[in-house]
């Protein structure tokens, strides 16, 4: 099995920083994080690898400092890892950032074989998107899966998964290859040993310019990117408590008058 | 009283006293009217943090109930002599809110003095900022982990409360106050002078035994020369009620690493433990977790739940050591994971059996781990106690010196195969201060596991060890308390304890047995 996992690098914490010009993420690397779906696509392709064997590659377009969520997926168990950056990458927005990725992941094809299968988390929780994996499967031009919930079976020519969306779970078959996106609580993530965490410091982990993947700059970062942010903006949210006080029955016929919409 | 205020009456031993009337102060002001009250009738006061105790020190037999919930805000910042950042803290301040406030940098300063908002300014564009104690219960106060000199599990490196308090302002029984600066008050020896606020002055002979050379809660500290703090530190409720307490902060470590070793069996593990203190820098906690405790955490997770987000502990993993690791830099903390490693392989483990956690997710869970234990025996416990109600959990919290490790070890599994009583046992291994959790079927267990556990207390004592290691003596441990310093020193003790409460208000039954009062 041939398995490749696209991760990105997220903030830990919900207090995004936002740049006033180009209205994008400031990502500088400070308590950052592998997107917390993707780790569960990475433990997708360790369960995958012990069961069937094979090799898995892990993919980030980000900043230098990205190459640690690298060597965390390295340490989990992955075989090869590959960074790409390129300041003309920068601010690439979902369709400029599955075009960096895909061509990463041909460079690595043209090397070996072709993937299997392609997984991605279901979205990035700083951007919430949900698009990159739809049109990496475009540009790969295979099929995509969204919403994977539960893998019912692999084999090395096939797999069978479980999808679900808007509350409706769907069993799906595919033939290989395939790009999946995964929910979370597919599986639960593993943490590293300590030889794999020593490991993943000297594992094969390529840092590639856009050059180097030959890409098309102006397919590439800002240029590339039709979709521009205008505004962002943490959703309002209003709570409020009352206290009540009384007897029993008050209260009792003061809820019950509430849950109809009297007061 | 109130049968609202039914809660005053117990504590986390799950112990339940009983009380005449309770007091829930504000101010230091407050606390003085009240113990002036106290004092006019002759009621004895019983002072309260959380509640969170595990030695009934908080539970009254009678009296006054003083509880500092409220005295809940942290007074003021200043920058010691070693530019440290010192915080003043009510007793009643929360440990968890604590924590957060300081990662927040963000406190409540209204009515803070001038000189406080200069060094709070400071505080707030330094490096971030931590307060090391560490104990597992996080809803603890400020002034319980303080009375109790609480520990956790960076003590192993930090050392325990005492070590982070730098002065103390008490109000004592007899309406006097004492306010002691770390470095203030220095004993002669074994004599320490106090001055009194608003006057008068304290002349305390010090007890005269030698305390134990391991981590210890049991008894008033007390050495030749020492300094007064730390003999208001640990006192139980006995000496006065605490109104500040100072809190010492350090610099927040640039890396957190928490790694999970898993072990064959626990002498493998004890070998690891014995290898691995004082080789690997940065080491600040060993805690350990027995094949039992496992054992409850495997069962614990497939009945589902919350306990579902466990991670799954393989059938062959018999004995958990979990080491944390502080440093500065990437390559210094890869440095110690390597040594760690190397020691792993070393005693015959398996670096391959271990969980890595780098980052606050996965420390998150590794912690999560950790307290699944004690919270999973207690489920068993309220179990089994519905169904026969003497039956509660029996908690060691003993410690020995470093050379006693395997001999301690060997104890506790003679006993218990001898007495064939079912346990769990985890706790600080770094500081040879393991809990043996007894977990009684019946009745017949319960008094067979307490016979064991005074058994034990006295072998600790002979291998020089403290039969209270972290929480303290409270009021069900003070049989052991003599066992460990004899009738002579627990009478010196109950005269330290009439220099500072002359006519024995505080903490009745805390310590030593109430004078002319009931054993409780
Ligand atoms: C699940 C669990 C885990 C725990 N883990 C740990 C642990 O890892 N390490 C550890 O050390 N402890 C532990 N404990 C025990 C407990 O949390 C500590 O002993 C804690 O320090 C008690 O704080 P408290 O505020 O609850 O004090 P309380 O229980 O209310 O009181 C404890 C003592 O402090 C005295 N006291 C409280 N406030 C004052 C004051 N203002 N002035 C004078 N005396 C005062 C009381 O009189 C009493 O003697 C644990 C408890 C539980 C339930």
């Amino acid at each position: 099995m041939n398995i490749a996992v696209c991760v990105k690098q997220v903030p830990s914490s919900n207090e995004v920083r936002m740049d006033p010009v180009t209205k994008t993420m400031i990502r500088d690397g400070k308590q950052a994080v592998m997107n917390p779906y993707d780790r569960f696509a990475v433990e997708l392709a360790l369960q995958m690898k012990d069961r069937l064997g094979g090799r898995i590659v892990v993919f980030s377009m980000g900043i230098p400092a990205a190459s640690r969520i690298l060597k965390e997926a390295l340490s989990c168990g992955a075989d090869e890892a590959v960074l790409l950056s390129d300041r003309a990458f920068a601010g690439a927005d979902t369709l400029a950032t599955s075009y960096a990725l895909h061509l990463g992941i041909r460079k690595v094809e043209e090397r070996c074989s072709r993937f299997d299968v392609i997984l991605c988390g279901r979205m990035a929780i700083d951007g919430d998107t949900a698009q990159i994996g739809p049109e990496l499967a475009e540009h790969l031009g295979v099929v995509p899966i969204t919403d994977v919930a539960e893998l019912l079976e692999a084999e090395t020519d096939r797999l069978v998964c479980v999808r679900t969306a808007d509350g409706e779970r769907q069993e799906v078959a595919a033939t290989y290859p395939v790009l999946l996106t995964v929910h979370k609580d597919i599986n639960q993530p593993r943490l590293p040993h300590i030889e794999g965490v020593l490991w993943a410091e000297t594992a094969p982990l390529q840092v590639w310019s856009a050059q180097e993947v030959g890409a098309d700059l102006s397919r590439c970062g800002l240029t590339g990117s039709p979709t521009q942010v205008v505004r962002t903006q943490v959703p309002e949210r209003e709570q409020a408590c009352q206290m009540w006080q009384g007897g029993a029955a008050e209260l009792a016929s003061r809820l019950h008058g509430l849950l109809k919409g009297e007061e | 009283m109130d049968e609202r205020l039914a809660e005053v009456l117990r504590d986390e031993s799950r112990n339940t006293g009983f009380a005449d009337s309770v007091s829930f102060p504000t101010n230091e002001q407050e606390v003085l009217s009240v113990v002036a009250e106290c004092r006019a009738h002759g009621w004895p006061i019983t002072v309260q943090g959380a509640r969170t105790g595990l030695a009934a020190a908080a539970v009254p037999y009678g009296g006054h109930v003083l509880n500092c919930a409220k005295m809940n805000r942290v007074l003021g910042c200043r920058v010691d002599s070693r530019g440290r950042f010192v915080l003043t803290c009510q007793p009643g301040v929360i440990l968890s809110e604590f924590k957060k406030a300081i990662e927040k940098k963000s406190f409540d300063v209204s009515g803070w003095s001038k000189e406080s908002l200069l060094a709070f300014e400071q505080f707030r564009k330094a490096e971030r900022q931590f307060f090391a104690p560490d104990p597992t219960e996080a809803s603890a106060t400020i002034g319980g982990m303080a009375a109790c000199n609480a520990s956790g599990a960076r003590t192993f490196a930090y050392g325990s409360m005492r070590a982070h308090v730098s002065r103390v302002r008490m109000v004592l029984s007899t309406g006097q106050m004492v306010d002691v600066q770390r470095g203030q008050y220095v004993a002669n020896g074994r004599e320490l002078r106090l001055s009194c606020l608003p006057q008068g002055e304290l002349t305390v002979t010090l007890p005269s035994y030698t305390m134990p050379n391991t981590k210890n809660a049991a008894g008033y500290f007390v050495q030749d020369n020492m300094d007064a703090v730390d003999l208001l530190v640990g006192s139980d409720g006995t000496l006065g009620v605490m109104t500040e307490i100072d809190c010492v902060l350090m610099a927040h470590p640039a890396f957190i690493w928490g790694v999970s070793c898993f072990f064959p069996s626990e002498s493998v593990a004890v070998e690891f433990v014995i290898a691995v203190r004082g080789k690997v820098a940065g080491l600040v906690a060993l805690e350990s977790f027995d094949g039992d405790a496992l054992q409850l955490l495997r069962e614990q997770r497939r009945q589902g739940g919350a306990f579902s987000r466990l991670p799954a502990v393989p059938k062959d993993y018999g004995y958990c050591v979990y080491a944390e690791l502080h440093g500065a830099s990437e390559d210094q903390m890869l440095e110690s994971l390597r040594v760690l490693g190397e020691l792993v392989q070393q005693v015959g483990g398996d670096p391959r059996q271990t969980w890595v956690a780098r980052n606050e997710n996965d420390l998150g869970l590794l912690q999560f781990f950790r307290h699944a234990v004690p919270e999973s025996t207690n489920l068993l416990i309220d179990r089994r106690k519905q169904v026969c109600p003497v039956i509660t959990k029996l908690g060691t919290d003993m410690s020995v010196p470093d050379a006693c490790l395997k001999e301690v070890v060997g104890l506790y599994r003679r006993g218990l195969a001898e007495e064939g009583l079912q346990s769990a046992s985890w706790g600080h291994i770094g500081n040879n201060h393991i809990h043996v959790n007894l977990l009684p079927r019946d009745a017949d267990e319960v008094a067979r596991g307490k016979a064991l556990y005074l058994r034990w207390a006295k072998a600790v004592v002979d291998m020089g060890g403290a039969v209270a290691a972290e929480h303290g003596i409270g009021k069900t441990k003070v049989a052991m308390l003599l066992a460990m310093y004899g009738e002579q020193h627990i009478a010196e003790m109950r005269a330290l304890k009439r220099t500072f409460d002359p006519l024995n208000l505080l903490g009745r039954g805390n310590l030593f047995q109430a004078e002319g009062g009931e054993t409780v």
